[in-house]
C-alpha cells in the first residue's frame, strides 16, 4: 500500500515545508527558552566550581555572598586557616558594576581575590591567555565575554587596570562575566567613598577636638586613613584537605566563629532553588504557553488541510478505504509537520544560541524530551482533524 | 444476459410519523451484465437517494437488492462489511472525476486493488493495462491537475473498472463535458460494459446522451417507470 500521507506531502511540499519552518521557529524559541534555563543552572554551577571552594563562610544569618549582601572582617580567615581539616582560606569580594570600554558599557562582576600565591580560593582556576595577577595593584584578569583583550586598560572607579590574562566561563549567577582584581584593589573599589564624602568627613574630623586633638595631627591622619580604607570581605572561601569531610569542617567553623558556613550542596541549593526559582517558573510558564500555541497551530493547520480534502476523503471512503487508513494519513501528516518543525527548530536554536546575551545551554537530553513532546503534541493536535475526517459521510461524494 | 443488479420494491423513508419523507416508494429495476442503462428524473425525484442506496452508503427502509447472485439487502443488509462491498462489487463514476489530487494517474487507478490487498506491483500493472484499454496510458505518470476534462473522466472510469465490479454507478458522468466528449464517454461506457461484463447505471440530466440509452428508467416521486425498452438510435 502506498503512503497517502507521503504523497500528499510531496504534492504540496512547498506549503508543507513553509508551515513546518514557521512551526520550527516556534519550536526553536521553545528549545532556546529551555536552553536559557539550563544556562542559568550551568552558570550557577560554574560559579561554584570555578570559585575553587568547598565551604563558603559568610556574615552570620545571611545567604551571602551571591544571594544576599555579606560583610566579614578579612581577619576572619586567619583562625579558620588554623582549624583542623582546612587546607586554604581566603577572603573574596564581589561587586557587580558597569565598566566603560571602547564607548560601550560592559556589565561585569568585579572579584577581589588573594593574589600572593597561585591557587588561592577565588582566583580564576584556568587562563586561556596571558598570565595571572602578580602585582598587588592595577592588574586584572577578565573573562573573554567581557570583550576585553590582553593589554587593554579599563577604569574601575577612579583607577585604571591593565588586562594581563583572560579566562573563560567565569560568570556570576546572573550571567555577568567576571573581572578579577587583587583583593586590595577590589576592596578599595567596593568600599571607596566619593571625593565629596571624603572631603566632608575630613572636615568633620578636623573640627572635632577628640579626633583632632590640638598639637597632635597624627591622630586625625590616622582617623582619616581608617575611614578611607576597608579590610572587609564578602566571604571567606575555604578548601578542605583531601579526605576531610566538608560538613564536619563546616560544623567546626560554626562552633568557633560567629559566622554562617555553607557547603557546596547548600550553596547550590541557594543559587538554584532560591535565586533561579522565580526565573525557572517564569520560563516554565513560557514553555507551557509555547507548547499550547504550537499545539493550536498544528491543530489548526492539520484541521484546515483535512477540511480542504473533505471531498477526496469522501471518495476514499466510498471506494473502500478503511477509516484507520485515513486516520493514519492525517496522523502521519501531523507527525511529518512536527518532524520538519523540530528539525528546523533544533537547527535554528543551535544557530542563534551563541548570539544570546546570556549563556544558552542546549542539552541533548532536552532535545530528546522536546522531540517526544513535539510528536505527542502533533499527535494530539491531529485528533480534531481525524475526528472531522471520520465524520465525513461517503455519501457526500454522490449527488453533491 | 445474466443479471448484474436487481432491485425490487425498494423503499426509503427519511424520518417518521407526520414528518416522514418518502424518497423511494417501491423502486423496481434490473440491469444485465454488459448493459448500460439511463436513469433520469427531475430534481427531488429520488435519483440521488436511489444511487446512495445502490452504492450501499445509506440503508433502504425495505425492499431487496441483489448483485449477481449475491443478495446484499433484503429488508436489512445481508453483508457485514459495506466498505468491502463497495470496494469489490461496485464501481463509482462521479459528476466531477474526483481523482485524488496527490496521486498520479496510475496510482489513482491502482489504489483500489491496493486497498483490496494486492501488491503495489500487481495493482499498478492492472492499472496500466486498463489505462491502455481506455487510451490514456500516455498520461500514466501525470498528476490529475495536468489532465484535460475528458482525460480525467477516462481515468475515473478506469478507477471504477479496475476491480472488475459487476456494477458501476455513474452520477452525471458527462455533465462537465461538451457534446463530442460526452458522447465519447457514453460510447466508452458501452464498450467497457460489454468488455468487462459490467452493469452500468448512468444517472443523467444530459439531453445530449439521453437518446443513446437502449433502456431508460424515469424516476418520479420515488417510483421508477421504464420509459424505453430498446434504443431508437442504437447507442
Amino acid at each position: 500500500m502506498i503512503s497517502l500521507a507521503g504523497r500528499d506531502i510531496l504534492h504540496g511540499w512547498g506549503k508543507f515545508v513553509l508551515t513546518g519552518v514557521g512551526l520550527g521557529l516556534l519550536i526553536g524559541v521553545t528549545l532556546s527558552m529551555a536552553g536559557v534555563y539550563r544556562g542559568m543552572i550551568d552558570d550557577a554551577q560554574a560559579l561554584l566550581d570555578n570559585s575553587g571552594a568547598d565551604l563558603w563562610v559568610v556574615q552570620k544569618d545571611t545567604l551571602g555572598p551571591y544571594a544576599e549582601p555579606s560583610s566579614l572582617n578579612q581577619d576572619t580567615e586567619r583562625p579558620i586557616r588554623a582549624m583542623a581539616g582546612v587546607d586554604r582560606a581566603a577572603g573574596v569580594t564581589y561587586l557587580t558594576m558597569q565598566i566603560a570600554h571602547e564607548g560601550k558599557d560592559v556589565r561585569v562582576m568585579v572579584v577581589g581575590a588573594e593574589v600572593a600565591e597561585p591557587g588561592e580560593p577565588g582566583q580564576p582556576p584556568h587562563l586561556i591567555a596571558g598570565r595571572r595577577i602578580v602585582q598587588g595593584h592595577y592588574e586584572a584578569v577578565a573573562d573573554v565575554k567581557t570583550g576585553f583583550a590582553i593589554g587593554d586598560e579599563v577604569m574601575v572607579r577612579r583607577n585604571t587596570y591593565r588586562i594581563v590574562g583572560l579566562t573563560s566561563r567565569m560568570v556570576s549567577s546572573g550571567g555577568d562575566p567576571m573581572l578579577f582584581l587583587s583583593l586590595k584593589d577590589a576592596q578599595e573599589a567596593q568600599f571607596e567613598k566619593d571625593s565629596d564624602a571624603i572631603v566632608r568627613q575630613r572636615a568633620r574630623t578636623a573640627s572635632s577636638p577628640v579626633l583632632n586633638p590640638p598639637g597632635n595631627p597624627a591622630v586625625a591622619e590616622a582617623v582619616n586613613a581608617a575611614q578611607a580604607s576597608s579590610t572587609n570581605v564578602n566571604a571567606v572561601l575555604v578548601t578542605v584537605v583531601p579526605g576531610a569531610d566538608a560538613e564536619e569542617v563546616a560544623a567546626t567553623i560554626r562552633r568557633w566563629q560567629r559566622v554562617t558556613v555553607y557547603t557546596r550542596a547548600q550553596m547550590e541549593e541557594i543559587l538554584v532553588e532560591k535565586m533561579i526559582a522565580n526565573s525557572a517558573r517564569q520560563i516554565g510558564m513560557f514553555l507551557v504557553i509555547l507548547a499550547i500555541v504550537s499545539a493550536a497551530i498544528v491543530a489548526f493547520i492539520i484541521y484546515s488541510m483535512t477540511i480542504a480534502k473533505i471531498r477526496e476523503i469522501a471518495v476514499l471512503k466510498l471506494i473502500g478505504t478503511r477509516n484507520r487508513t485515513i486516520a493514519g494519513m492525517i496522523l502521519q501528516q501531523a507527525l511529518g509537520l512536527g518532524l520538519i518543525g523540530f528539525a528546523v527548530g533544533k537547527i535554528a536554536a543551535t544557530f542563534w544560541a551563541p548570539f544570546f546575551p546570556k549563556y544558552v545551554l542546549l542539552l541533548p537530553a532536552d532535545s530528546v524530551r522536546g522531540f517526544v513532546a513535539v510528536m505527542a503534541i502533533c499527535a494530539l493536535a491531529s485528533l480534531l482533524a481525524i475526528q472531522a475526517a471520520l465524520k465525513v459521510d461517503p455519501a457526500e461524494a454522490i449527488g453533491g | 444476459m445474466a443479471e448484474g443488479i436487481r432491485i425490487e420494491n425498494l423503499v426509503k423513508t427519511y424520518g417518521s410519523g407526520d414528518t416522514a419523507v418518502h424518497a423511494l416508494r417501491g423502486v423496481d429495476m434490473s440491469v444485465a451484465k454488459g448493459e448500460v442503462v439511463g436513469l433520469i428524473g427531475p430534481s427531488g425525484s429520488g435519483k440521488s437517494t436511489l444511487l446512495k442506496c445502490l452504492g450501499a452508503v445509506i440503508e433502504p427502509t425495505s425492499g431487496r437488492m441483489t448483485i449477481g447472485d449475491t443478495v446484499i439487502y433484503d429488508d436489512g443488509w445481508k453483508v457485514n462489511d459495506l466498505r468491502a462491498l463497495r470496494r469489490d462489487l461496485i464501481g463509482f463514476i462521479f459528476q466531477a472525476p474526483y481523482l485524488i489530487p496527490f496521486l498520479d494517474v496510475t496510482d489513482n487507478v491502482a489504489l483500489l486493488p491496493m486497498l483490496a490487498g494486492k501488491s503495489n506491483t500487481q495493482a499498478r500493472k492492472e492499472a496500466r493495462d486498463l489505462l491502455e484499454a481506455l487510451d490514456v496510458a500516455h498520461r500514466a505518470a501525470a498528476m490529475p491537475s495536468q489532465l484535460s476534462g475528458g482525460e480525467q473522466q477516462r481515468v475515473s472510469i478506469a478507477r471504477a473498472l479496475v476491480n472488475r465490479p459487476p456494477v458501476i454507478l455513474a452520477d452525471e458522468p458527462t455533465a462537465p463535458l461538451d457534446s463530442v466528449r460526452a458522447l465519447a464517454v457514453v460510447d466508452l461506457l458501452n464498450t467497457m460494459a460489454k468488455q468487462f461484463e459490467t452493469a452500468i447505471i448512468v444517472v443523467t440530466h444530459d439531453e445530449k446522451i439521453i437518446p443513446t440509452f437502449r433502456r431508460l428508467y424515469n424516476i418520479r416521486d420515488g417510483v421508477t417507470v421504464e420509459e424505453r425498452a430498446s434504443a431508437p438510435s442504437g447507442g
